[in-house]
């Protein structure tokens, strides 16, 4: 049902894409004219700056200023900045659900649908059209096959907990990842927080973001990471480092990380345009062909040395919950694993 | 403010008190400059003290129970003062044995011994941090490899992701704030106290304890209290090397509390305990220090003759070369393999060699292009903002300009008692709201610099002016100028070196700024420092190396040239 | 007590020498002086004593044993010799006390002893109501007076002064200067003490070595140097001095030119025709304003000049005169009572002893 919709969307995405070009051409426009668009975004630097570069080969003179952080961090800044009044950013990009259920409800989105998102399937857009989802990942489990053999490697969540990993695992932090935020929730959910009180057990070395873990691994300073952007694994095993991911089969967190305009953007036509390229399918397809990401777009490809979403078990959470018990996992995480 | 009639009679006043028979017209400018201070170092603290005394019910102790009854909070502070003493008892050892070795002996080498201990000096600490977490990681530390690999172990010989870790790094970019201080203690000594012992049947061992050590025992306490106080504000560190072992110290706390939904009250009722304690302890010392009859007592003429180490002279420069090592070789040498390698802990093989991290510092990752150059632009405000304050002030304070002119040089160097994070926390509060607005522009963090590298530019001009008599001046008014041309003219060319040295510490410390600037910042206004944190806090050990050894590049060059111009050399006898 | 025995003692500092292969005995319990401006290596002769610094040649002995050699230092610590430093040198951390103890607490001894010991000593430099205060608390002139009882309490063999006196004040030092002297004759340790004011090495010295340039020009007891100057050096340093320049007629005479002839003091193995300086003290001229007084003197055998009084200045207890004598071109200084006063301009008789006219070396 939900790929008879989408299939439907498509079509009519097409014969409409003629008649639209008029309307794209006048935003371009008075995008240049606004000449910038400042983003704040939890995507991992080197691939947000390729996402930055590409828009920017595409639409000369349209500067992107890219403002990278840790989800936690993107929100904390966009809500000192609202409370002092300061206008500064234009598109907002976290892996935290959560936050924009938050901005939203502060009035501090606008609403905006972009055309792109139209064959979007509804995990990837808000009904009320104040945010999309720009790209999906997991949470998966990595480690390093020049220390562990693969016959050793834990398969399971539950196998990293055992004792035998003592002082060789790395995990990131919620207080800072929106990836691990969701990861946390999802575990909760499934194991309770024993889950995580047996974990810490393990003494694990503390990273912030959900991408540290990978050069954490690849190093072999930890040579398993309990946790972690799947698709930063990924980029960093195909760059050739010593990396293997394990998905778990009874189910991996899914994290869809949502994009939005500010209301007060200081560059609306650019923030709105920048929207429609990043999720168009061409930017989308860069996404998954170079920086190891999933996507809503229906009609993207992917890697063959990838699984396929379909044919993983996948825990995706809910936003409000996420929104709801965000001071309550950060709270608790740290109390466990001590900072 | 008082009502503008009673300014004007003070004005007169003090005018008439000074012996002026008419009024002098270049006083406002020094009012204003002493106002501008005040106004500077009351204001965030004033914010501080109130935002920790108000919770949703009004003025209350509320936050302070909150914040010192968590088990949690509690073992922060906990941390910070175990680090901090152990901190203050390495760097106090290690400090005062250079200090003795460089200053009364006959060590090898002595000018490169300084110059190194300097540019440990000049080492931002969370760049040391961030290099022994690249040398001492258990698994993939370098060190800990070699040592794997020569003696076939499968344990790491240190763990730098540990308290002790933690203490080792800290106490490396501390102890040469010690050895300035011995040093300069060291050089006063005249060696005829040690001689009347050596004559009367002392050996050189039993001199150095019963003469040497008890004169210089005021110095180490101070020089504990400043190591101590040093590392209870440091901020990078403990974040980079204690937070993945699940260690928070109070800074790291504080830092904690501005994470989404921020906690401002509770962050301002963490600092007060750590702004009393500073206060106290610096009192503490200058009272110890206070008490220059150590060095005075006695008439002129003695000597300094060195204390030959005999067979123990190479021995003794192993041990400090080994020190400076492990504070400057070490660390700088692996900042330049992770800079040019791809895979930072794999060998640097042709394989591994890059240039790609500083194409992506400089070129390609827009963070660190405006960082750059927001870092550049501030130091120089800074720096030259900063001079010219301390020069008016120390000139304030020196001549005696204004009644209570004493007092004045306590506000400009209160500073030095709040800790960085603490200073941000109250500019914080005080200029994120209504009415001065300044969160979200690069001048907020002018403010916080200027506030907190003052203090090392003010004790510079005021000693330089002591240097410099009144009556070259005294001569120029004479003739008919006012005191402002007769400090452009005489005093400012005469104290030249002492304006360049001010200028470049204010700049160094600026740029290689952390604490605050981790809390102030916005994407718009970010500092190397901050990014470097931020990459830290992504893996990109590359890009992090580049800039840190854009930091120390500056920092050298801006010495350097200070040296070569003002021709002088820092750490030198004398100091001043 | 010991003798001490420098022979050829040089030291260098890069090419120049500060001390110039100086020889001198030091007989035991003898109190000498070395005399000298600053630079003349007096310093560093006493440094080289104490074995602070160690000879480029020659040698010192201390009662026939070699201490100090180019290639032997035996280490202060152990050469039982107290030293005195200008700048006082006592311990700002502890008491007047424990300073005097200090080198018999290095020595072992028993407490009780030392409380003895340092108790007469602090007596006998009328200190002992300050034996507990801090240096800091004491004046300049109670310092050195711990320096003193610090450096005799331990009986050492030698005792070294350098320039102890010179940071205290006109009065103070002119009491200090009896003080030593009354202390050596109680102890007699043999002294070496080293200053630039002569006055205070006339008042203690047994003996003065005066010092120029890394070597002794004289060496003798104070008034030998006083009255018989062998080298102009000598002559101008110790005191005010007139030095006159002439031509050696024979062993008694020198003229001086323009007919004026001075009898000196016997010069034996000068030749005649030599050309020679004549030293005169000021106040071995006696001033007469009387023609008969003048030839009266003058048939006793002085040596008389006429001439006019150019300047007078009054000190008080003195009148200090320049005199000119026309005929030879000559200004004489004059040092006379107080009550002796003549104005400027007027015409003066002085006559001089020739006992009192030296032959001194251009040196």
């Amino acid at each position: 049902m939900k790929h008879l919709v989408a299939i439907v969307l498509v079509a009519l995405a097409a014969l409409s894409t003629s008649s639209s070009h008029a309307q794209d051409a006048a935003m371009v426009e008075a995008a240049r004219k606004e000449g910038k668009v400042v983003w704040y975004t939890s995507l991992a630097i080197p691939s947000s700056t390729a996402l930055a570069h590409y828009f920017m080969s595409k639409y000369k003179g349209i500067e992107v200023i890219v403002n990278r952080n840790g989800s936690q961090r993107v929100l904390q800044i966009v809500m000192s900045e609202a409370g002092a009044s300061i206008k500064n950013v234009d598109v907002i990009h976290t892996s935290d659900a959560g936050h924009f259920v938050l901005l939203k409800g502060k009035g501090l989105l606008a609403q905006y649908s972009p055309k792109a998102a139209e064959v979007f399937p509804a995990g990837f857009k808000d009904p009320a059209g104040y945010f999309y989802g720009m790209r999906a990942t997991l949470s998966a489990i990595a480690y390093n096959p020049r220390v562990i053999n693969e016959k050793d490697a834990p398969k399971t969540w539950k196998d990293v907990l055992d004792p035998k990993w003592r002082g060789k695992e790395v995990t990131a932090h919620p207080g800072y990842s929106g990836i691990i935020m969701t990861h946390v929730l999802a575990l909760v959910k499934q194991y309770g927080w024993e889950y995580f009180q047996e974990l810490a057990k393990n003494k694990l070395h503390i990273v912030q973001s959900a991408n540290d873990p990978a050069q954490v691994v690849a190093s072999g300073e930890r040579p398993l990471g309990v946790n972690g952007a799947e698709y930063f694994y990924y980029k960093t095993m195909k760059q050739g480092n010593p990396i293997k991911i394990v998905y778990p089969k009874e189910g991996v967190p899914l994290v869809v990380s949502p994009t939005a305009i500010a209301k007060d953007a200081p560059h609306p036509n650019a923030a709105r345009l920048f929207t429609e390229f990043i999720l168009s399918k061409e930017n989308q397809q860069i996404l998954a062909d170079k920086e190891g990401l999933y996507t809503g777009h229906p009609e993207v490809t992917y890697p063959k040395d990838k699984p396929m979403l379909k044919d993983l078990k996948l825990w995706p959470v809910d936003a409000e919950e996420l929104e709801k018990r965000n001071a309550e996992l950060k709270k608790r995480f740290t109390e466990f694993f001590g900072a | 403010m008082s009502i503008p009639g009673t300014r004007v009679a003070e004005w007169v006043a003090e005018a008439r008190g000074l012996g002026f028979k008419r009024f002098d017209p270049t006083l406002p400018v020094w009012i204003a400059a002493a106002l501008f201070v005040i106004f500077l170092m009351l204001l965030p603290l004033g914010a501080i003290f109130t935002t920790s005394a108000y919770t949703e019910k009004g003025l209350s102790l509320g936050n302070y129970v909150e914040v010192f009854t968590d088990p949690a909070y509690l073992k922060a502070i906990w941390n910070s003062l175990i680090i901090s003493f152990w901190v203050g008892v390495i760097a106090v050892a290690v400090g005062s044995l250079l200090g003795w070795l460089v200053t009364r002996t006959d060590l090898p080498f002595k000018r490169a011994v300084r110059a190194l201990v300097m540019a440990s000096f000049v080492t931002p600490p969370f760049l040391g941090a961030f290099a022994w977490m690249l040398l001492a990681g258990p698994n993939a530390g370098l060190l800990n490899n070699w040592y794997r690999s020569a003696f076939g172990s499968e344990t790491a010989l240190v763990n730098i992701f540990t308290i002790e870790g933690l203490i080792f790094v800290m106490a490396l970019y501390s102890f040469p704030y010690v050895f300035s201080m011995i040093a300069n203690v060291c050089e006063l000594i005249s060696s005829d106290l040690e001689d009347a012992a050596n004559i009367l049947g002392a050996n050189k061992w039993k001199i150095a304890l019963t003469i040497t050590l008890p004169l210089t025992a005021p110095a180490l306490i101070g020089g504990f209290i400043v190591a101590f106080l040093h590392s209870l504000s440091l901020f990078g560190a403990p974040a980079i090397l204690g937070l993945p072992a699940g260690i928070h110290t109070i800074t790291t706390q504080i830092w904690a509390f501005f994470q989404y939904p921020p906690r401002l009250d509770l962050a301002a009722a963490f600092s007060v305990p750590l702004l009393i304690a500073t206060v106290g302890l610096i009192a503490l010392q200058k009272k110890l220090l206070g008490r220059r009859g150590y060095s005075t007592v006695g008439g002129k003429g003695g000597q300094k003759r060195l204390l030959k180490l005999g067979y123990l002279r190479w021995p003794a420069f192993l041990l400090v070369a080994a020190i400076l090592s492990l504070s400057v070789f070490l660390p700088y040498g692996i900042l330049l393999k992770a800079a040019l390698s791809k895979a930072w802990a794999m060998p640097l093989t042709a394989d591994n060699f890059t240039l790609g991290n500083f194409s992506f510092t400089f070129f390609e990752y827009s963070d660190t292009r405006n960082a750059i150059v927001n870092t550049f632009k501030l130091g120089i405000l800074t720096a030259t903002a900063g001079t010219l304050l301390a020069t008016l002030l120390a000139y304030i304070t020196n001549r005696q300009l204004l009644r209570g002119a004493r007092y004045l040089s306590f506000f400009v160097l209160a500073p030095l008692v709040i800790p960085g994070i603490v200073l941000a926390v109250g500019l914080f509060i005080a200029y994120t709201r209504p009415p001065i607005v300044l969160y979200g522009t690069i001048w907020i963090m002018f403010v916080a610099f200027l506030t907190k590298e003052m203090p090392i530019g003010f004790s510079q001009t005021e000693s330089t002016f002591k240097t410099i008599h009144p009556e070259l001046e005294d001569a120029t008014r004479i003739i008919g100028a006012n005191r402002l041309r007769a400090l452009k003219d005489v005093t400012v060319p005469l104290a030249r070196s002492g304006l360049i040295a001010a200028w470049s510490f204010i700049f160094i410390g600026v740029i290689r700024e952390l604490s605050a600037s981790i809390l102030l910042f916005t994407p718009s206004s970010k500092v190397v420092s901050v990014v470097i944190f931020d990459l830290k806090e992504e893996g990109q050990i590359g890009a992090i190396a580049v800039l840190g050894i854009l930091l120390l590049a500056v920092s050298f060059l801006i010495i350097l040239s200070v040296q070569w111009l003002a021709g002088r050399e820092f750490f030198a006898g004398s100091r001043g | 007590m010991a003798a001490v025995t420098l022979k050829g003692l040089t030291k260098k500092f890069g090419e120049a020498a500060a001390v110039d292969r100086l020889d001198l005995d030091i007989g035991d319990g003898e109190f000498v002086s070395l005399l000298g401006p600053s630079g003349c290596g007096k310093t560093t002769t006493l440094r080289l004593l104490a074995g602070f610094l160690q000879p480029d040649g020659g040698e010192i002995r201390v009662d026939q044993k070699v201490v100090s050699s180019a290639s032997v230092l035996i280490p202060p610590e152990r050469r039982n010799m107290s030293m005195i430093f200008q700048s006082y040198a006592v311990w700002p951390h502890m008491t007047v006390f424990q300073n005097v103890a200090y080198g018999l607490k290095l020595k072992k001894l028993p407490g009780g002893e030392i409380a003895k010991k340092v108790e007469r000593m602090l007596r006998l430099v009328r200190l002992e109501a300050l034996a507990v205060r801090y240096p800091g608390e004491l004046s300049g002139g109670q310092q050195q007076r711990v320096a003193l009882a610090r450096a005799l309490v331990v009986e050492p063999q030698i005792l070294l002064l350098d320039e102890p006196l010179s940071n205290l004040d006109a009065n103070l030092r002119e009491e200090m200067r009896f003080e030593i002297r009354r202390l050596h004759e109680e102890f007699r340790i043999t002294t070496v003490y080293v200053t630039h004011d002569q006055a205070e090495a006339m008042v203690t010295s047994d003996r003065i070595a005066v010092m120029h340039q890394g070597r002794i020009v004289q060496l003798g007891a104070p008034e030998e140097i006083f009255d018989r100057p062998r080298t102009r050096f000598v002559a101008e340093f110790i005191g005010k001095t007139n030095i006159l320049r002439g031509k050696l007629e024979n062993g008694r005479s020198v003229a001086l030119g323009d007919g004026l002839k001075l009898q000196v003091v016997a010069a034996d193995n000068l030749a005649p025709g030599k050309e020679v300086f004549v030293c005169l003290r000021p106040h071995s001229v006696r001033l007469t304003p009387s023609a008969e007084e003048a030839e009266a003197g003058r048939a006793k055998g002085m040596n008389l000049f006429d001439g006019v009084v150019q300047r007078r200045v009054y000190f008080g207890d003195a009148n200090d005169y320049i005199v000119e004598l026309p005929a030879q071109r000559l200004n004489l200084r004059v040092v006379a009572p107080p009550t002796q006063r003549y104005e400027a301009g007027q015409k003066i008789f002085a006559l001089a002893d020739p006992q009192q006219c030296v032959l001194v070396g251009e040196e």
